[in-house]
C-alpha cells in the first residue's frame, strides 16, 4: 500500500504548482487554472486522509469544495468576459489602470 | 476501501431557533431578487426598503437571541454553529453595514442606472456569508460562509460592467480572493489530517493486548481545541495554522498580505468600496478570531515537554505581533503619499485592520476571563471603523458624482466653505479616524490599546500611537486641503439626497454616540446586563 506521504506530498507539490503559476502567469485563465490546480491538490489531502482514516468526512468536504469551486469558476468567467470586452486582451499587465 | 462513519449517522439537532437571523436574511434575499425578476426595471425603491426591512427584521431576531446567548442550549446542527457573545455582537456590525451601504448606493444606482434589484440581492447574500462566518463554529462552515461573501463581492466590484477600473478591480478581487481561498483550505485540510488521534481501545474481558485504533481528524473548532495537545501529526497542525494564517490574512488586508487592496479599494463603485473595507473585513476578523482564540487556545501539558498546545499558542501569537505591526505601519506610512481619496482611504484601512489585530493579540494572551473583554475591544473598534469608515465613503460618493470622476485630492480643494456640510462631515468622520478624543475611533483605539497594555504588550501600544501620530498627517492634510486651499477646478455643491442625508445624520450620531457613551455597548458586546451609567468612563 502507497503510505500516506506519499500522497500528501504529492498534494503539496501540486499545490505549490498552482501557487507558482499564479504568480508568474500573465493570463488571466491560466492563472485561474492554477487555482482550480491549488484547490484540487487541497482535495487530494482531503481524500488521501480521510481514505487513510477510514472516514468519510473528509470526502464530503471534497464535494463542498467542487461545489464552491464551480460557482467561483461561473463567477470568475464572468469577470473574464466583462474585461475582454472592454479590453480585448486577457494579460494581466494590460490591467494596469490603477497603478499597484 | 473501507469507510464508514465515525460518528453513527443520526439525525443532525435541528434548531431553526439559532439560525433565526441568517435564515430571515437568505429568505429576504431570494424575495428581493423575485420581486427585482418579475417587476419592472425601476424598482429601486421598492427593493431597497424590502431590504432594509428584512435587515431590520433581522436585527431584531439577533436582539431577541441575545440573553440566550449564555445559557445552556448554545450549539445546534451538529455543532456547526454556535450563539455567543462574540457571534451576536459581530452580527450586528454586519447588519449597520449593510444597512448604511444600502441607503448609499440609493443615489449611486439612480445615477448610474444600473439594475437596483441585483445589487441589493447580492448585498444580502453577502451579508449572510458574513454572517455565517461569525456563527460557524466549524471550519466547513467558516469556508461557506467565506465563500458565499466572497463569490457576492467579486461581482459588486465589478458591478459596473462597462467601466475598465471596476472590470479591473473585480479581476483583481476575484484572482487574489480565489487564491487565498486556496490556502485557506489547505490550512482545513492540514488541520483535518493534524488532529486525528490515537486511543486505546479497552482491553478486551479476554486479556487481549490493548488496540490502538486512529480516530479520524476533525473539522470542528472545540474539537480541534480538545484535540491540539495529542495530534498524531503536530508539525502538519503548525503547517495547517500558518496557511490559515495566510489565508485570514487575505480577507483582512493585513500587510504583507494587503497588495490586492488599494487597487480593489480604488477601482470598485465608491458605496462598494464603503462596504468591502467595513463589513468583509470585520467578518474576516470574526472568523480569524474564532479559530485562532477558540480552536488553537493556550493547552498545556501534564507531563514535563513543552506542549504542542503552548508551542503552537506562542507561535501564532509571535507571528500576529509582526502582523500588527507591519500592517499599522505599512499602512500608515503609504497613505501619506496617496493623490486618491479612495486609494488613501485604503490604505487607513488597512492601518486600521492594524490597529485590530494589537486587541486581537491582546485577546490570544489574555486568560478566559479577560479574553472576552478584549474580544469585545475587538469588536467595539471594528464597530466604530464601520460607522466612521461608511460616513466618510458616503460623502466621498456624493463629491465623486456619477462614474467616480471626482475621487482625487485635488478635486477637494477649497469646497469647505462652498459646501459646509458635506466638508464639515467629512472633517469629523477623518478625525475620528485618526482618533480624537470625543469621537468613536478614540474610544475605540483606547479600548485595544488598553487591553493590550493590560496583557504586557508595551511596544505594541507604543508603535500603534506612533503610527497613529503619522497618520495625522494626512487625515488633516484633507482637511487642509478643504478649507485652507484656493479651488482650482470648477466646482458646484452638490444637493444631498435624502437618503445620503439620512447616512450622514446616523453616522455623525453614531460617532458621537459611540465616542460619548461607550459603556452600553461595550457592556453588551460582553454579554453583561447593559447598565445605563457608562462604567469605562
Amino acid at each position: 500500500m502507497i503510505p500516506l506521504s506519499w500522497y500528501l506530498a504529492l498534494s503539496a507539490v501540486l499545490f505549490t504548482i498552482g501557487v507558482v503559476g499564479v504568480i508568474i502567469k500573465r493570463n488571466v485563465i491560466s492563472m485561474f487554472m492554477c487555482i482550480e490546480l491549488m484547490l484540487n491538490a487541497v482535495n487530494l489531502t482531503f481524500v488521501a486522509f480521510s481514505s487513510y482514516f477510514g472516514d468519510v468526512t473528509g470526502q464530503l468536504f471534497v464535494f463542498i469544495v467542487m461545489t464552491v469551486a464551480a460557482a467561483e469558476a461561473a463567477v470568475g468567467l464572468g469577470i473574464v468576459i466583462a474585461i475582454f470586452r472592454n479590453r480585448e486582451s486577457l494579460d494581466v499587465d494590460d490591467a494596469s489602470v490603477l497603478r499597484l | 476501501m473501507n469507510l464508514s462513519f465515525a460518528i453513527p449517522l443520526s439525525a443532525p439537532d435541528v434548531n431553526f431557533r439559532l439560525l433565526l437571523p441568517e435564515l430571515i436574511l437568505s429568505v429576504t434575499g431570494v424575495v428581493v431578487m423575485l420581486v427585482d425578476a418579475f417587476t419592472g426595471r425601476s424598482q429601486r425603491r421598492a427593493t431597497a426598503t424590502l431590504s432594509l426591512a428584512g435587515l431590520a427584521a433581522t436585527a431584531w431576531a439577533t436582539l431577541w437571541l441575545w440573553p440566550s446567548a449564555q445559557g445552556a442550549d448554545t450549539r445546534a446542527w451538529g455543532g456547526m454553529i454556535v450563539l455567543d457573545p462574540m457571534r451576536l455582537s459581530f452580527t450586528l456590525v454586519f447588519l449597520i453595514v449593510a444597512a448604511l451601504t444600502v441607503l448609499i448606493s440609493a443615489i449611486w444606482v439612480e445615477w448610474e442606472g444600473l439594475p437596483a434589484g441585483e445589487f441589493h440581492t447580492l448585498l444580502l447574500f453577502a451579508t449572510v456569508g458574513m454572517m455565517l462566518m461569525a456563527s460557524g463554529n466549524d471550519l466547513v462552515m467558516i469556508f461557506l460562509g467565506l465563500e458565499i461573501l466572497s463569490i457576492a463581492t467579486y461581482v459588486m466590484a465589478g458591478f459596473r460592467k462597462n467601466d475598465l477600473r471596476s472590470n479591473e478591480s473585480s479581476l483583481k478581487y476575484f484572482i487574489l480572493g480565489s487564491f487565498s481561498s486556496a490556502f485557506l483550505l489547505y490550512g482545513i485540510a492540514l488541520v483535518y489530517g493534524a488532529t486525528a488521534h490515537e486511543v486505546s481501545a479497552q482491553p478486551q474481558a479476554s486479556g487481549a493486548l490493548a488496540q490502538h485504533v486512529i480516530l479520524a481528524g476533525t473539522t470542528n473548532i472545540s474539537a480541534i481545541a480538545e484535540r491540539v495537545n495529542d495530534g498524531l501529526y503536530p508539525p502538519l497542525l503548525f503547517a495547517g495554522a500558518a496557511m490559515l494564517m495566510i489565508g485570514f490574512g487575505f480577507k483582512i488586508a493585513s500587510a504583507p498580505f494587503h497588495v490586492w487592496t488599494p487597487d480593489v479599494y480604488e477601482g470598485a463603485p465608491t458605496p462598494v468600496t464603503a462596504f468591502m473595507a467595513a463589513g468583509p473585513k470585520a467578518a474576516g476578523f470574526a472568523a480569524f478570531m474564532r479559530v485562532f482564540l477558540l480552536a488553537f487556545p493556550f493547552v498545556a501539558a501534564s507531563g514535563q515537554m513543552r506542549s504542542t498546545g503552548a508551542q503552537l499558542h506562542d507561535a501564532w501569537l509571535g507571528a500576529l505581533w509582526i502582523l500588527a505591526v507591519l500592517t499599522m505601519t505599512v499602512g500608515n506610512v503609504v497613505a501619506l503619499v496617496q493623490t486618491n481619496v479612495k486609494r488613501m482611504l485604503a490604505y487607513s484601512s488597512i492601518a486600521h485592520a492594524g490597529y485590530a489585530l494589537v486587541g486581537f493579540v491582546a485577546a490570544g494572551a489574555a486568560d478566559s476571563a479577560h479574553q472576552t473583554d478584549a474580544v469585545a475591544a475587538v469588536v467595539f473598534y471594528l464597530l466604530a471603523y464601520a460607522v466612521m469608515n461608511l460616513g466618510a465613503f458616503a460623502v466621498v460618493t456624493l463629491i465623486a458624482r456619477s462614474g467616480d470622476r471626482r475621487t482625487d485630492i485635488e478635486d477637494y480643494r477649497g469646497i469647505g466653505f462652498d459646501s459646509p456640510a458635506l466638508s464639515l462631515t467629512l472633517s469629523l468622520f477623518l478625525l475620528s479616524l485618526l482618533g480624537v478624543p470625543l469621537t468613536a475611533g478614540f474610544m475605540g483605539k483606547v479600548m485595544v490599546f488598553s487591553q493590550a497594555l493590560g496583557e504586557g504588550y508595551k511596544w505594541l501600544v507604543v508603535i500603534g500611537v506612533l503610527n497613529t501620530a503619522i497618520s495625522v498627517y494626512y487625515y488633516l492634510g484633507l482637511i487642509v486641503v478643504m478649507f485652507f486651499r484656493e479651488r482650482t477646478t470648477e466646482w458646484r455643491a452638490p444637493r444631498i439626497p435624502t437618503t445620503l442625508a439620512v447616512v450622514l445624520v446616523l453616522t455623525v450620531a453614531g460617532v458621537i454616540y459611540l465616542g460619548l457613551f461607550p459603556g452600553r455597548v461595550i457592556n453588551a458586546f460582553r454579554a453583561v446586563q447593559p447598565i445605563a451609567v457608562s462604567s469605562l468612563r
